[in-house]
């Protein structure tokens, strides 16, 4: 395969998130290589540094990609794509391409750092509807790494840990403010921190299922972000709302490759034009 | 039994006279005003410059009208304020109104001037915030803010109407009766029953009488007539302007179009017409040229909900600035407010002034009647004729009203398989970023749907 060839193959989606930017690349629809960097506070170093990372890998430079999507919250911050996407679009996109063992994916449920959203589809994997929470915390990964810190457990851990618990806390706030105080004065009352974790995770699930309950979720329920990583929280959703859920080997690449699969349906559509 | 009779009409004629007694606010609390009239400048200042920001953006679209000049012209206050202004001089009274009940056709027969005064201005918001409770929708606080300011044009004003609409409308008209005249209409909750009927036909006249005391100008019939054929004139223009966006090669955008449509809510009657006829003789050659503004797959959107009104087009630009066009609203800001004419079957005065309370009261498809069936059905006709791909249902944030309609209406459009998209906002710029993911979203959607892609 000649250079020109190989290029024309590779695509990139870069998913620039408030917390993570992700890079996804592909070869024909196969994944080659992902990575990720924190955004913080500057969205533009992100992208860079994650996708050098993703490059180094296959031992590709920037050059080598044939078509470019970004999308996230930061998508417009990427002065090089060739296309900007919503992560809706780009959500249905990933999580349609890797399906479900558990059935078809009807509904999909994404946890991010600050933001939560369900995508509902059709039979045909189209979006047919949609909703994003408002402006507030509650609800999004930002909640709970707020919570993390005030527990004084790490981040990654809390899913498990919170799987110890017998008898789960019933707290009663879900404004992240409000919950901070509540959780501290359960401290103090000296309860477990695994049964306090394990309300706190009811009080995220139960946010997301009145949010999904908006556009009548379906199962199976293909459950993403980085929030999906924490079993506890996909254990209380699936309770909570009584359907299937499914959660992806790498849920927080879900996005960026859903605009990889994008960019190389872009690029054929371009190369027949 | 005789005695019974009489004293029957003894308490219905008793009825009566209460029935058509005039309604206002009697001063038994007055309060002090609170003015913060100092700043007028200042605010007018950041209302035009907030204007110019639209248009900035507007202008840009290609093959814009060159007829919308005189309505980009127009909104800048001077002119229309001078005008006025002389107009009062001369001894006209000018009369603020509020929603879209109150029967204009009677304000110019009696030799006054309407103007519709809810505001759409997000800086008057904060110092209406003293008086009103923070809790109410961003229509309602930025419309008394204008009046603590003395901004233009509810600082033209001699009187205001307020009709007895949402909760909101309901207690401005006490609030503000400390600052001017006000005149309640009150609105039956429900618009087709008889008893409603003939409520709202008495408040019409209880309107004219008092119209031509406050002016000393009776309402005659040919005056009345004159001012029913004059509106009458300017709506069949609107129409002609609706039907132009009808076409499937967009001609002019959403913003364009409600702009148009806001200038009427204070400039000259007959100059508008005058202005929008001119202006859609433009369009109608710009169909034959081919000469659109937007590529003929732009997504076509309907908007509904809780009305937008200048300078706060920050939802339009967004969805027009992202591929997409308004083609058609249900606002009462908008198509409502001009759509529907007197339609006269026997010119005698009773004969006109029931047509015209009809006007004011039948089509209209304002939450705040019990039901929302017809504005549901004035949706789905919508989505036809203006070959609608998706409708975007725009909520003033603390709109009850709106806010409870919603479910019903979800259902309905999911039913029928027509895309909707929720956006519940308020006057601020502080979720723009948030809006934009949504819209961008939903165009998105619709898109792939149209092409499939994605
Ligand atoms: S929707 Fe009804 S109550 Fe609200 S401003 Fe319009 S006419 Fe008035
Ligand atoms: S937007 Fe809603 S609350 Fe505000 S004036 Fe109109 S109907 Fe009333």
């Amino acid at each position: 395969m000649n250079s020109i060839e190989k290029k024309s193959q590779i695509v990139a989606g870069i998913d620039v998130g408030s917390a993570m930017t992700k890079v996804a690349i592909l070869e024909t629809k196969e994944i080659i290589a992902q990575a990720m960097s924190p955004t913080l506070a500057d969205p533009r170093l992100a992208v860079k540094l994650a996708l050098e990372k993703a490059l180094q890998e296959v031992n590709l430079s920037q050059n080598d990609l044939g078509f470019i999507v970004t999308t996230g919250y930061g998508r417009r911050a990427v002065e090089f794509g060739n296309q900007v996407i919503t992560e809706i679009t780009a959500n249905a996109k990933g999580a349609r391409f890797l399906g479900s063992p558990l059935g078809q994916v009807r509904t999909v449920i994404d946890l991010g750092a600050q933001d939560s959203k369900v995508i509902k589809l059709n039979e045909n994997g189209e979006v047919i509807d949609f909703i994003m929470n408002e402006k507030c915390a509650a609800g999004t990964g930002r909640f709970l790494e707020v919570m993390a810190k005030t527990l004084d457990i790490k981040f990654e851990d809390l899913g498990e840990f919170s799987l110890k618990s017998k008898n789960p806390v019933k707290i009663n706030a879900t404004c992240t403010v409000f919950a901070e105080s509540e959780v501290i004065s359960l401290i103090v009352q000296k309860k477990k921190r695994e049964d306090i974790l394990a309300g706190l995770h009811h009080v995220i699930a139960k946010k997301i299922a009145d949010l999904a309950r908006a556009v009548t979720p379906k199962e199976v329920v293909f459950f993403d972000g980085g929030g999906a990583k924490n079993i506890g929280i996909k254990r209380s959703l699936e309770e909570e709302l009584g359907l299937k859920i499914y959660v992806p080997e790498e849920p927080q690449f879900v996005i960026a490759l859903g605009a990889a699969l994008i960019a190389s349906e872009l690029l054929h559509a371009n190369a027949r034009s | 039994m005789a005695n019974e009779v009489v004293m029957f009409k003894k308490i219905f004629k008793k009825l009566k006279e209460v029935e058509l007694k005039e309604k206002g606010f009697e001063k038994r609390y007055p309060l002090k005003r609170v003015s913060a009239f100092e700043k007028k400048e200042e605010f007018k200042k950041i209302f035009l410059e907030q204007g110019e920001r639209n248009l900035e953006l507007m202008q840009k679209i290609p093959n814009r009208a060159k007829n919308m000049a005189y309505f980009d012209e127009i909104w800048k206050l001077e002119k229309r304020v001078k005008e006025i202004e002389d107009f009062r001089k001369a001894g006209g009274k000018v009369i603020g109104t509020f929603c879209n009940f109150v029967p204009e056709e009677l304000i110019y027969a009696a030799g006054c001037l309407p103007i519709r005064i809810c505001a759409g201005f997000y800086e008057t918001i904060e110092i209406a915030e003293e008086i009103l409770a923070k809790d109410i929708c961003p229509l309602i606080k930025s419309s008394f803010g204008f009046k603590l300011v003395e901004l233009p044009y509810f600082s033209l004003c001699d009187l205001v109407i307020i009709p007895t609409s949402c909760d909101g409308k309901k207690k401005l008209g006490e609030i503000l009766s400390d600052y001017l005249e006000v005149w309640p209409l009150e609105l039956p909750n429900t618009k087709d029953s008889s008893q409603s009927k003939e409520f709202w036909f008495q408040e019409i006249k209880i309107f004219k009488k008092r119209l031509e005391k406050l002016s000393g100008n009776e309402i005659t019939f040919s005056k009345l007539k004159k001012a029913i054929e004059l509106c009458h004139l300017r709506q069949v223009v609107f129409h002609r302007f609706d039907e132009i966006r009808q076409s499937t090669n967009p001609l002019i955008s959403g913003r364009d179009a409600l702009l148009v449509t806001q200038v009427s809510f204070f400039d000259d009657l007959r100059r508008w017409t005058e202005k929008t006829k001119k202006l859609c003789q433009e369009l109608t050659e710009n169909i034959k040229k081919n000469l659109g503004i937007y590529p003929a797959q732009t997504p076509r959107l309907l908007l509904t909900g809780s009305p937008i009104i200048w300078p706060n087009y920050k939802f339009l630009n967004i969805i027009e600035e992202f591929g997409g066009i308004v083609v058609g609203d249900t606002f009462c800001s908008g198509t409502q407010h001009l759509y529907n004419p007197v339609e006269i079957d026997e010119w005698v005065m009773e004969e006109m002034l029931k047509a015209i309370a009809e006007r004011y009261l039948l089509p209209s498809i304002c939450p705040c009647f019990i039901e929302s069936n017809d504005r549901i059905d004035n949706l789905l006709q919508m989505v036809k004729d203006f070959k609608i791909d998706g409708v975007i249902y725009h909520q003033l944030r603390l709109c009850q009203l709106y806010d409870l309609e919603f479910y019903k209406v979800k259902q309905i459009l999911n039913r029928e398989n027509i895309p909707l998209l929720r956006i519940q906002t308020d006057y601020s710029q502080e979720d723009i970023e948030q809006i934009k993911t949504r819209v961008e979203a939903f165009l998105e959607m619709i898109k792939s749907k149209k092409y499939e892609f994605y």
